[in-house]
């Protein structure tokens, strides 16, 4: 396919093959590129173009920072923003914290039937957005569902899981937790593999604790894998969609609407694709400034 | 991030959805020419049982009836819109809650059924329904199908047994007394609402209080009311209701389906197509519905209302739209016809020529050998006015929503939250507040 590129004039002139040791890679790349400016590339740019003009299909007009500006005095934006900054605040250190206690007992000795047990732990990130959603609408259903149930055992009252805007949001950041936490223990697991044994020998021949070990070898060796899992939990969570579109549709009275579900909601519900775009591009200056900002911090 | 093998994945599937996209092909030669329809299920039936008969009397026209779903379809003609009519259906079948959202943002998106003669069945349909179809430049985009006039659903067993006589509710406020006394007797509530909305709006029974009043959430003029006496008027007997404890909660799934199983909604204020869905969903409480035409918002006001109502449209891009257009004129436009798609397909047929037929006035076992569709061509016949939708619609609804939540949830002022509801659709929309 690259071949047919090339200018025969061009290979016949300087008798030069097109393949040359120098340039193979490029070749070998160009299929990717390709790839990437038609399908990823354009439409960044073309966003950026949609994001500055309203109206859709060929009615589309030019309206330069217009939507930009809408989106400043936009209250529901800046609710949306509120409500993602506090399920990223609430949500990322405690998933995080419990996948790395699952990841250390996983690989503990003490564990029998290891292999079973990651699994099990990682099966949820595999689960599929609507079998997902059906399984927790039916656990936080008010009535007859099973959280609540277990709940009425210790004498909890019914709590309105989806109904509540307060419990609405603690129901997103439950079904985050199960989801994702698994996946983040993976991760560490791997991390945790990857320091080496000595370090631990030595350790104890010194006569280090086990929490002295824990503080002193675990926790630094592990930094990158933290921060990694940081940033990537991160952005996710900023881009945080099928959870509240499938269990709460952002209500009740928008507690729940993130980010993305508005950007959706503008563009396939309401039709207002530029609104939808500069949503789009508000999103990922915000992306780009949290991982900047712990790039950074990592680095001091 | 993208490596070699997901840029061949996307190179690839792209490729195949391209290949997919350009499936529809127009077809050359002298066979006979092939339309496409899409509806969505039970109404497609009715019109697929109707295509055979066109098919026998109109011998180069072969139509092909496809049930999409709904609301899958509304995506498909979304994206079949964006991408300039490419991918499309010749025939369309359109909620009115979409048609000017298509007629707006898509320009030439849906064929001007004026110019094939349309104009002429300008009054054969329910009133109300003529100026939805037609377009700020007097185009004609949808032939109505489906009218769908509000009904009041009635537990006559729960009523007697609270001692009250429905006929005597006149307004929505006797309505709320009536409520208080059956809660009292019988357990059980007047209505239900998603109070919170969770999961998908619910604001079905709020239009109708505005569509009584012959409000809606924007006027003809396209200007934002939805801070109008009349929206607020709606609002303030919701939240009475609320306040009396007469309204359940019919949030998560099922949840509405437990309460009518139980006997504790006495009245559902649905419309028209409740007719059979009432029978289908509990064939066990068979005779104990009964149903009659709304209590009005203020003594002596208009009863009647047009929930809402389904269209068909020829898209623009088709090349076969006066083919198209013939199926559709013939599948609406008769009364016999559209008895046998309303026979088939369960859906209401908005011509009115075709309530003379006796099925009409037939007593229904089910309501008490009640002949409980007269009810609805009594509603059509007092008249309902038009509600403009408008294109932004789906953001109103929302707005709406949101609003009618904080009342329910948070005992907001009805005035107040519609107040700020009002700015906010405003603000998003460009629309001026209606005065």
């Amino acid at each position: 396919m690259t071949l047919t590129l090339s200018r025969p004039g061009r290979v016949a002139v300087g008798r030069r093959s097109l393949v040359t040791k120098r340039n193979i890679p490029y070749l070998l790349v160009l299929p990717a590129l390709l790839g990437f400016v038609g399908f990823k590339a354009y439409p960044i740019v073309a966003a950026m173009y949609i994001s500055l003009t309203t109206g859709a299909g060929a009615a589309r007009s030019f309206v330069g920072l217009d939507n930009y500006v809408r989106l400043v005095n936009d209250p529901l934006f800046w609710t949306s923003l509120w409500n993602t900054g506090l399920i990223l605040v609430v949500q990322v250190p405690i998933m995080l914290l419990l996948a790395l206690l699952l990841a250390l007992a996983l690989n503990s000795s003490l564990v029998r039937l290891r292999g079973l047990w990651r699994l099990g732990v990682f099966m949820p990130s595999l689960t599929g957005l609507v079998a997902y959603g059906v399984m927790f609408s039916v656990i936080l259903r008010k009535d007859a569902g099973l959280l609540n149930w277990l709940l009425s055992l210790f004498g909890v009252d019914a709590i309105d899981w989806l109904g509540s805007p307060f419990w609405a949001r603690i129901a997103i950041v439950i079904a985050l937790t199960w989801h994702y936490t698994g996946y983040n223990a993976v991760i560490y697991l791997a991390g945790l593999q990857s320091i080496p044994k000595d370090l631990y020998e030595a350790a104890m021949v010194d006569g280090a604790g086990s929490a002295r070990r824990f503080w002193s070898i675990t926790v630094p060796q592990l930094r990158p894998i933290l921060l990694l899992t940081v940033v990537l939990s991160t952005i996710g969570t900023l881009q945080l969609f099928d959870e509240p579109f499938v269990l709460t549709g952002g209500g009740p009275d928008n507690s729940t609407l993130t980010i993305s579900l508005y950007l959706y909601q503008n563009g396939f519900r309401y039709f207002d694709f530029g609104y939808a775009a500069a949503i789009a591009y508000a999103l990922t200056l915000i992306v780009a400034g949290f991982g900047i900002a712990q790039m950074r911090m990592q680095k001091r | 991030m993208i490596n070699r093998r997901g840029a061949l994945a996307l190179a690839l599937t792209g490729t195949l959805a391209l290949a997919a996209c350009g499936g529809k092909a127009p077809e050359k030669g002298s066979g006979p020419v092939k339309i496409t329809v899409w509806s969505w299920k039970p109404a497609s039936d009715g019109l697929a049982a109707v295509a055979k008969d066109f098919e026998q009397t109109h011998p180069g026209i072969k139509v092909d009836v496809q049930a999409v779903g709904n609301p899958a379809i509304w995506d498909k003609i979304t994206i079949g819109m964006a991408a300039g009519g490419k991918g499309l259906a010749d025939v369309l079948h359109i909620g009115i809650d979409y048609l000017p959202g298509y007629m707006d943002k898509f320009p030439g998106g849906l064929a001007d059924l004026r110019k094939l003669g349309a104009d002429t069945y300008k009054d054969a349909f329910a009133k109300g329904l003529w100026p939805t179809v037609t377009g700020k430049d007097g185009g004609v985009y949808a032939m109505p199908w489906e009218v769908n006039p509000v009904g009041f659903f009635y537990r006559a067993d729960l009523f007697k047994k609270a001692g009250i006589d429905p006929e005597k509710i006149q307004t929505w406020d006797d309505a709320i007394e009536a409520g208080k006394t059956l809660k009292e007797k019988t357990g059980a509530f007047l209505i239900g609402l998603n109070k919170p909305a969770a999961g998908g709006v619910d604001m079905d029974f709020y239009q109708s209080l505005l569509q009584q009043q012959g409000a809606f959430y924007f006027n003809q003029q396209g200007e934002v009311t939805l801070a109008s006496a009349p929206a607020i008027q709606a609002m303030t007997l919701i939240k009475k209701m609320n306040d009396a404890g007469i309204v359940a909660d019919t949030s998560g799934e099922n949840t509405a389906k437990q309460l009518i199983s139980g006997g504790k909604l006495a009245v559902l204020p649905w419309a028209a197509w409740a007719v059979s869905y009432i029978p289908e969903m509990r064939p066990e409480q068979k005779g104990l519905w009964r149903v009659m035409q709304p209590p009005a918002v203020t003594p002596g006001g208009k009863r009647a209302a047009i929930v809402n109502s389904t269209h068909l449209s020829v898209s623009g891009s088709s090349p076969h739209q006066a083919e198209a257009f013939k199926f559709v004129e013939y599948a609406l436009t008769k009364p016999e016809v559209i008895n046998k798609v309303f026979k088939e397909g369960g859906v209401f047929p908005a011509l009115t020529a075709a309530y003379s037929d006796p099925a009409f006035t037939a007593p229904q076992p089910y309501f008490g050998d009640q002949p409980a569709l007269k009810t609805f061509v009594d509603a059509l016949t007092e008249g309902a006015d038009a509600t403009y939708y408008s294109g932004d619609y789906a953001r109103a609804l929302k707005i709406a929503s949101d609003a009618q939540t904080k009342v329910l949830l948070k005992g907001a002022d009805p005035a107040a939250a519609l107040t700020e509801a009002a700015t906010l659709l405003s603000q998003q929309t460009k629309r001026k507040l209606a005065g």
